[in-house]
């Protein structure tokens, strides 16, 4: 890591400095002990900030699509002769450049406009599991050591080997490597348990149908919706949101359990084929949905009904907005033998 | 008629209150021919036309649950027929995925059913409403997704 550390902060200090970029979206040491959090530079000077560690949770590619809007949408009030492209340099670990891949292939910007500084990836901490650790109690001090976590808190030292706090997207990921990248550094990560990726998701199939529904219930229950979810997720950028539309209101605003099982399905919905699971909207739930055991459902199912899987290949766009003339149409009623 | 059928519904108490939501070149159509060659099927299904499969947004579909439809019907022209060539295509996906998810969460599979009826299969259009109603029947009143405020 430390290697990765001083070559990406090399690379973003040498892309500031030639003016190769106007800014590098990256992640910096958090506030409090054992965390990091984005961070935004825009001189070389302050690239020494940059940190590669377990702890970077958040997906950048949000950060970049934002961005890069935001400054397509200010230079239409720029005459024309005067306009100027913007680059974004961004820290790309494999479902921050999925999440890339999906915003080009969905035409969000050009690809000049970003450059990738390309990481391995090993998996980052899950807060919850770090706080299940210290029995919820704040961390004072922490430090990372040969692959164990120690964490001091008022009442004592605890210890855990970095694996077992991993967060469970990251334990079974396939795409540690960055499916696309201009610069890479260091060794290239090789992939988790990805055999096992879809380990809850049959389990969950395999539940009677009332369980199940009681389950969705129980979850959906504990949403407060706040949309940390929908604003942290990279594949979520509509200008305006169905959640927040008034005509037609497709959410309504009260405290209905149905308004808040829509609000997350169709949220849901919107993902076949574009959820990278990078785990950002449940690491960012103040409520602890079990997003995730929804989201890779519909990931399996893209894979098998359509062969997709998300973000991995640029010519490749989301399923939902193609389709072969043999898909599959075992889902068809037909009114002489029933369903 | 309009007499018989509001005793049936007294007597029975419930009666499936399903939503078609049909494209206008093919269904529609089909519908249409039901009803001039005079063709009886149940009264339990209220369409709603579109101008195309390609154009349902899902959300209809749940929005149709949400507000107490006990059954969703989705019915277009066949595969390679789309007025507009490919939006059945496309919607076919769509809904392949929707279905999948709503049974993974547990709601009933046969609350929400598509299906393709052209404009000259008057009879077959008859026979799909006859088959969501039983299916719909056989479920009972929708519970899950439906708003109760
Ligand atoms: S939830 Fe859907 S509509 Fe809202 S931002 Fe995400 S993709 Fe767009
Ligand atoms: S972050 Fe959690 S509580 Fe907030 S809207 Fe999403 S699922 Fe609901
Ligand atoms: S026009 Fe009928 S499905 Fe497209």
């Amino acid at each position: 890591m430390e290697n990765v550390e001083k070559k990406l902060r090399e690379e973003a200090k040498r892309l500031l400095s030639e003016k190769k970029v106007d800014v590098v979206v990256g992640y910096e040491a958090g506030t409090l002990p054992l965390t990091a959090t984005p961070c935004f530079i825009t001189t070389p000077e302050e690239t020494e900030r940059l940190v590669w560690n377990p702890f970077c949770v958040q997906n950048l590619g949000k950060f970049v699509h934002d961005l890069l809007n935001q400054h397509h949408e200010a230079q239409k009030r720029v005459k024309p002769e005067a306009r100027r492209k913007k680059v974004v340099g961004v820290v790309t670990r494999g479902c921050t450049s999925r999440s890339l891949v999906i915003q080009l292939q969905e035409k969000q910007y050009e690809r000049e406009e970003v450059v990738i500084l390309g990481v391995p990836c090993g998996g980052y901490v899950d807060r919850k599991k770090l706080s299940a650790l210290t029995g919820g109690e704040e961390i004072r001090e922490g430090s990372l050591q040969d692959g164990r976590i120690s964490a001091r808190t008022w009442n004592g030292e605890h210890q855990a080997v970095l694996k077992e706090l991993l967060a469970d997207n990251c334990l079974t990921c396939r795409f540690n490597r960055p499916v696309l990248a201009d610069i890479e550094m260091g060794e290239a990560a090789t992939a988790a348990e990805a055999e096992r990726e879809y380990e809850a998701v049959r389990a969950f199939e395999n539940l009677p149908a009332e369980e199940r529904w009681a389950y969705f219930e129980k979850e959906m229950a504990k949403c407060i919706r706040c949309c940390a979810c929908r604003n942290v997720c990279p594949s979520c950028y509509c200008r305006i949101c169905f959640a927040e539309q008034s005509q037609p209101q497709w959410i309504g605003i009260g405290s209905d359990p149905s308004d808040t099982q829509l609000f997350q399905l169709m949220r849901m919905y919107h993902m076949v084929g574009r959820c990278v699971d990078c785990g950002s909207c449940v690491a960012v739930c103040p409520m602890g949905v079990d997003l995730r055991k929804f989201l890779k459902k519909l990931d399996s199912d893209a894979f098998e009904l359509f062969g997709h899987r998300a973000g991995v290949a640029l010519e490749e766009p989301a399923p939902l907005g193609a389709y072969r003339e043999n898909d599959r149409e075992d889902f068809i009623f037909d009114p002489k033998s029933g369903a | 008629m309009e007499k018989v059928m509001t005793e049936k519904q007294s007597a029975k108490g419930w009666e499936p209150k399903i939503i078609a939501i049909v494209c206008n070149w093919c269904t529609y159509a089909g519908a249409d021919l039901a009803g001039i060659s005079r063709i009886q099927y149940p009264p339990n299904v209220r369409i709603v036309r579109v101008p195309c499969t390609g154009r349902i947004n899902p959300f209809y579909i749940l929005k149709a649950l949400q507000e107490g439809a006990d059954g969703v019907l989705v019915s277009g022209c066949h595969p390679g027929e789309c007025h507009y060539i490919t939006g059945n295509l496309t919607a076919r996906r769509k809904f392949a995925a929707l279905k999948r998810f709503l049974s993974y969460i547990g709601l009933e599979g046969d609350r929400t059913l598509f299906t393709w009826v052209s404009a000259s299969e008057g009879d077959r259009f008859a026979q799909v409403v006859r088959g969501v109603t039983d299916a719909v029947r056989a479920l009972g009143p929708a519970q899950k997704l439906v708003k109760r405020i």
